[in-house]
C-alpha cells in the first residue's frame, strides 16, 4: 500500500484489471466443477433414458424396470438380425423348425430387467436407515440433551468424527467378519443392515445433533421451569421441533447408504438371484438371505462384461435409474434443509 | 404434553424406582448407552480385522520358510544373476531401435539401415546366447526346488485330510492316509551339489562377455557412442557382482529360521504381491501401497486447486444469488455414487483421455500419448470429483469461521477486497483448509468403486524412472484388492488374512490422516474473536 500518498486513493487500472483476472480464475474454478458434475450427470441421464424411455405408451420401458435380467442372444434368422432374452429365444426355439441349431451370440445380463436389484436396494436402504437412525437420533440426545462437556464426552466426539473418516471397503471387510462369518448370518440381507447402518451412523449423529442445537435453550428452560423432567422436556418441547431437521439431514444419509457397493459386497449382495426377495418359504429365512443390489450390478456389468452396443443399454439404464434414485434423495434432502435452514430462525 | 390430572401438583410427585434407578435415569442410560455405540463398532472394527488378519504373520512366516527349505530361494538367486542379463539385453535392444530411428531419419532406407546394423546385431546376438548355459542350470535347479514344494504341499492336504477324517471320528480311514516325512536336508542336495557347476558357468560368462566388451562394434550411428559407453559399463559392473552371487549361493543357509519380524517386514516392505502362483506368493504391501497413494495424489493434485479456489469464490466473491446455487450444486455431486463414475471412466473418460493424449500438439505432457484406457489418471479424473465436494464444503467452513473483524479491518485499512481474501481471510482459515485438504485424501485413499473399475489393476510398483509419465500408468490399490480378491480366497487361507492385514492398514491410515486433520483444525485455530 506504499506506493499511494493515501489509502483511499482510486486502484490503478491495471491493478483493477489484474484482480478481476484472479477474481475471474477463482470463478472459473467453480464453474469447472459444475461443469464435470453437469457433464457425468448428463451422459449417464441421456444414454441411459434410450433405455428406460420407449417412443410408444406407456413411455416407459416396464420390462426394463419389472422384470428379471436374462441373457441377451443375438443371432441371424431370415436374413434379418434378431435379439432375444433368455425365455423368447427358448420358445423361439421350439417355435420354428430348423431354429434348434441357431448360432446365437450371447451376453449375460443384457436383456430383461433390473426388477430385483431395486427392490433389493430399496430393502436394504430401509432397513438401514431404521437402525442408523433408532441408534443415531438416540445417540445424539444423548449428546446434545444429557452430556456434560467432559474426558468421556469428547472421546466419544472423537470416535464419531474418526468412524465417518474409515474407508466403506474396511466397513465391508468388518461386517464379513463379524456378521458374516462370526455370527454366521452368511451373506445376507441382516448383515448389510448392520453393516450399512454402521457406516453411516456418524451422519445421522451429527446431522441430528445440529438439528437439536438447533432448537432454543428457552423451550427447554421453560419446560423444565414448568416441573417436567428431562425426558418430558425432550419429548414434548425439544424432539418435535427438530424433528424435520433430524429427518431432511438423514436423507443425506440415505443417499451415502444406497450409493455404496464396497460395504455390500461381501456381506449383502448376490451377483445373481432368481428369487425376488419376498418369495420365501419361512418368514426368518427373509432376514437370512442376499439380495440383488443396483450398485453392485453397475458394477458387474460394467466391469464382467464385455462392452458394445448390446451390453451398452442394461449398463447405461441401470446407472441411469440408480444415479436418478440417489439424486432425488439427495436434491430432495439439499432442498428441504436449505428452505427448513430459512424458515425456522428462532 | 400429557396432564397429570390425577395427582396434586408436579414437583410433589413420587419417582418410581427400578433397580435403583428413577425412570429418567433409565431412559438417560438408554441414551448414553447409543451414544457408546460408535465408539464400541470403533473398537470391534479393531477387533475384528486383527482377530482374522493376525494369523498372517505366522502363516506368512512358514511361507517363507518353506521358501526356503525347498531350496526355492536359492534358486532365485540364481535367477536374479538371470533377470540382471536380461535386463542388459533389452538395453542393447532399445539401443538398436534407436540407431535405426537416426539413420532412417538421416535419409536412409529400412534395407541401408538393416545393413548398417549387422555389425551391432551379430553382437546382440552373441550377447544373448552368452546367458544359455546359466539358464540351463537355473530352470533344471527350479525343477528340483519345484519338485520338493509340491512334495511338501501335498504332504500338507494329506495331512489336513487325515486331520479331518479323525475329527469325524473315522480313525482307521484317517490311517490309511499316507503322510511321506520329507527330508528337506537331504532333498536339496543337488542344488547345493550344483555350486561348483555354477561357479564353472559363472566364469565362462564372465570371459565371454569381458571378450565380447573388447571385440565391441564401432557404434553404427555416432550419437550412440556414449550410450554404448554407458552400457560397457554396465556390463563391467554386472560381471564384478558375479563373485557375490557364488558367495550368496555358498553361504545360503537352507535350516536358518525365519523370525516373525521377517514375516512382518515381507509383509510392509515386499515390493511384490503374488498369489495363486506355482512358484511362490508373496504377499507385499508396496505395490498396493503406492499404488494408492499415487491415485490418490494425482487426484488431490486436481481437487485442491478446484476444491479450495471453488470455496473461496463462492465465500468471498460469489453473490448471494450464485451462493444460492453453487452451494447446493456441488453439495449434489458429493452423492454421486461412486460406482457410477467407476462405470463412466470404463464406458467415456478413458477412452476420451486417451484419444486427448494422441492429440499431436499435446506431446510435451509427460506420458503421451498412452494407450491403456484405464490408469491412474483416469481413475484420479474421476476421484478429483468426490475429493471436490469435502473439499469445498469444509474449506467454505473454515473461511466462513475466520471473525468478521479480520476483513473489516482490512478493508477498512483500504485493501482491496482480493488482498483482503489472499493476505487476511485465507491465511486465518488455513489450518481449516488443511485439515479439509486432508480429509479429503482420506476419503479419496479409501475410495474402492472407482479405482477397482478406473485403475488398470496391473499389480507391480509403477515405473517412477520415467518421471511423470508414471501417472498413465495402470496400477492396483489396497482398497482395490480387498474388493476383487476377497470374494475369491478360501476362508482362513493366507490370502484371507493378507487381505486383512491390508484392511488394518487402510483403516489404520485412514485413522492417522483423521487424528493428524483433527489435530491441525484444534491447534492453530484462531480463537473466536
Amino acid at each position: 500500500m506504499n506506493a499511494h500518498p493515501t489509502p483511499f486513493a482510486p486502484r490503478s487500472r491495471q491493478r483493477r484489471l489484474r484482480e478481476g483476472l484472479v477474481i475471474a480464475i477463482f470463478r472459473a474454478a467453480t464453474y469447472a466443477v459444475l461443469l464435470a458434475g453437469g457433464g457425468v450427470f448428463a451422459d449417464i441421464l441421456i444414454k441411459g433414458s434410450r433405455t428406460v424411455f420407449q417412443a410408444e405408451a406407456p413411455f416407459i420401458n416396464t420390462t426394463f424396470l419389472f422384470s428379471a435380467p436374462e441373457s441377451l442372444h443375438v443371432f441371424e434368422w431370415e436374413g434379418r438380425r434378431r435379439e432375444m432374452g433368455d425365455r423368447e429365444f427358448r420358445a423361439f426355439r421350439e417355435r420354428e423348425p430348423g431354429a434348434a441349431d441357431v448360432r446365437a451370440e450371447s451376453f449375460v445380463y443384457s436383456a430383461g430387467g433390473i426388477w430385483p436389484c431395486i427392490a433389493g436396494t430399496l430393502l436394504l436402504v430401509a432397513g438401514a436407515m431404521t437402525l442408523a437412525l433408532a441408534v443415531g437420533v438416540s445417540s445424539a440426545v444423548y449428546l446434545s440433551e444429557y452430556a456434560r462437556d467432559g474426558r468421556f464426552i469428547r472421546f466419544v466426539r472423537l470416535a464419531i468424527l474418526n468412524l465417518a473418516g474409515v474407508p466403506s471397503i474396511v466397513f465391508g471387510l468388518f461386517g464379513f467378519g463379524m456378521f458374516v462369518i462370526f455370527f454366521g448370518w452368511n451373506v445376507s440381507l441382516l448383515a448389510g443392515w448392520f453393516t450399512l447402518a454402521f457406516m453411516v451412523l456418524p451422519v445421522v449423529i451429527t446431522a441430528s445433533e445440529e438439528a437439536l442445537k438447533a432448537v432454543p435453550q428457552g423451550l427447554r428452560a421453560a419446560a423444565l421451569a414448568l416441573g417436567a423432567t428431562r425426558w418430558q422436556t425432550i419429548r414434548t418441547a425439544v424432539l418435535p421441533y427438530a424433528l424435520p431437521g433430524i429427518l431432511t439431514s438423514s436423507i443425506l444419509g440415505i443417499a451415502r447408504v444406497a450409493g455404496e457397493t464396497a460395504p455390500i459386497m461381501f456381506t449383502a449382495a448376490y451377483v445373481v438371484r432368481d428369487r425376488l426377495p419376498w418369495e420365501v418359504e419361512r418368514a426368518v429365512d427373509f432376514l437370512f438371505q442376499g439380495v440383488m443390489a443396483l450398485p453392485y450390478h453397475i458394477y458387474v456389468v460394467s466391469s464382467k462384461i464385455p462392452q458394445n452396443e448390446y451390453t451398452e443399454r442394461v449398463q447405461y439404464g441401470t446407472a441411469f435409474v440408480f444415479l436418478l434414485l440417489v439424486a432425488l434423495v439427495a436434491a430432495a434432502s439439499i432442498l428441504l434443509r436449505n428452505r427448513l435452514r430459512s424458515r425456522l430462525r428462532w | 404434553m400429557p396432564a397429570p390430572d390425577s395427582r396434586p401438583h408436579l414437583l410433589a410427585r413420587r419417582r418410581l424406582r427400578f433397580l435403583g434407578l428413577t425412570p429418567d435415569d433409565a431412559i438417560r442410560a438408554f441414551f448414553g448407552g447409543n451414544a457408546v455405540v460408535a465408539v464400541i463398532v470403533l473398537a470391534l472394527i479393531s477387533y475384528f480385522l486383527v482377530r482374522e488378519g493376525a494369523g498372517f504373520f505366522g502363516q506368512n512366516r512358514r511361507n517363507l520358510e518353506v521358501y526356503r527349505l525347498a531350496g526355492l530361494e536359492f534358486v532365485d538367486h540364481l535367477r536374479a544373476q538371470e533377470e540382471g542379463h536380461t535386463a542388459l539385453t533389452r538395453r542393447l535392444s532399445e539401443l538398436r531401435l534407436q540407431a535405426f530411428d537416426r539413420l532412417s531419419r538421416g535419409g536412409a532406407d529400412a534395407e541401408a539401415a538393416e545393413r548398417a546394423l549387422v555389425g551391432f546385431d551379430a553382437y546382440a546376438d552373441r550377447f544373448g546366447v552368452a546367458i544359455d548355459p546359466l539358464r540351463a542350470l537355473g530352470s533344471e535347479l527350479g525343477d528340483v526346488a519345484t519338485a520338493i514344494k509340491t512334495k511338501f504341499v501335498v504332504n500338507e492336504d494329506r495331512k489336513e485330510e487325515r486331520r479331518q477324517l479323525s475329527a469325524e471320528g473315522r480313525t482307521a480311514e484317517a490311517e490309511r492316509v499316507e503322510v511321506m516325512p520329507i527330508d528337506f536336508a537331504a532333498a536339496v542336495k543337488p542344488l547345493l551339489a550344483a555350486r561348483d557347476r555354477h561357479r564353472e558357468v559363472n566364469r565362462a560368462l564372465a570371459a565371454e562377455l569381458t571378450s565380447l566388451l573388447v571385440a565391441a562394434p564401432a557404434p553404427p550411428v555416432p550419437e550412440l557412442r556414449e550410450s554404448l559407453e554407458r552400457f560397457g559399463a554396465e556390463v563391467r559392473a554386472y560381471v564384478s557382482e558375479l563373485p557375490a552371487i557364488e558367495r550368496r549361493l555358498e553361504t545360503w543357509d537352507q535350516s536358518r529360521p525365519v523370525s516373525l519380524g521377517e514375516a512382518l517386514r515381507a509383509f510392509l516392505f515386499g515390493r511384490q504381491w503374488l498369489t495363486a502362483s506355482f512358484w511362490q506368493d508373496w504377499y507385499g504391501l508396496l505395490p498396493l501401497l503406492t499404488g494408492s497413494l499415487l491415485v490418490a495424489g494425482v487426484a488431490l493434485i486436481l481437487a485442491v486447486p478446484l476444491g479450495v479456489g471453488a470455496a473461496i469464490y463462492v465465500n468471498q466473491f460469489a453473490s448471494t444469488r450464485e451462493q444460492r446455487v453453487v452451494k447446493p450444486a456441488i453439495e449434489f455431486i458429493s452423492a454421486f455414487p461412486s460406482v457410477v463414475l467407476g462405470f463412466f471412466g470404463i464406458a467415456v473418460l478413458g477412452e476420451f483421455l486417451r484419444q486427448v493424449s494422441h492429440v499431436p500438439w499435446l506431446d510435451w505432457v509427460p506420458g503421451f500419448p498412452f494407450s491403456e484406457r484405464l490408469n491412474v489418471l483416469t481413475a484420479g479424473c474421476l476421484l478429483a470429483l468426490i475429493a471436490v465436494p469435502t473439499i469445498f464444503t469444509l474449506a467454505e467452513d473454515a473461511l466462513n469461521n475466520v471473525p468478521r473483524a479480520l476483513p473489516e479491518a482490512s478493508l477498512a485499512l483500504g485493501a482491496s477486497r482480493l488482498q483482503t481474501t489472499l493476505r487476511i481471510v485465507f491465511p486465518a482459515a488455513l489450518s481449516g483448509i488443511i485439515s479439509a485438504v486432508l480429509l479429503g485424501l482420506g476419503r479419496v485413499i479409501g475410495e474402492t468403486m472407482v479405482v477397482l473399475l478406473c485403475a488398470g489393476n496391473r499389480i507391480a510398483i509403477p515405473d517412477f524412472t520415467q518421471g511423470l509419465g508414471v501417472m498413465v500408468e495402470p496400477v492396483h490399490t489396497m482398497t482395490g484388492i480387498i474388493a476383487q480378491e476377497m470374494g475369491e480366497v478360501v476362508r482362513g487361507s493366507i490370502h484371507y488374512r493378507a487381505l486383512f492385514m491390508v484392511g488394518l492398514v487402510l483403516f489404520l491410515l485412514s485413522l492417522g490422516i483423521n487424528f493428524l486433520a483433527q489435530r491441525i483444525l484444534r491447534r492453530y485455530r484462531l480463537a473466536p474473536a
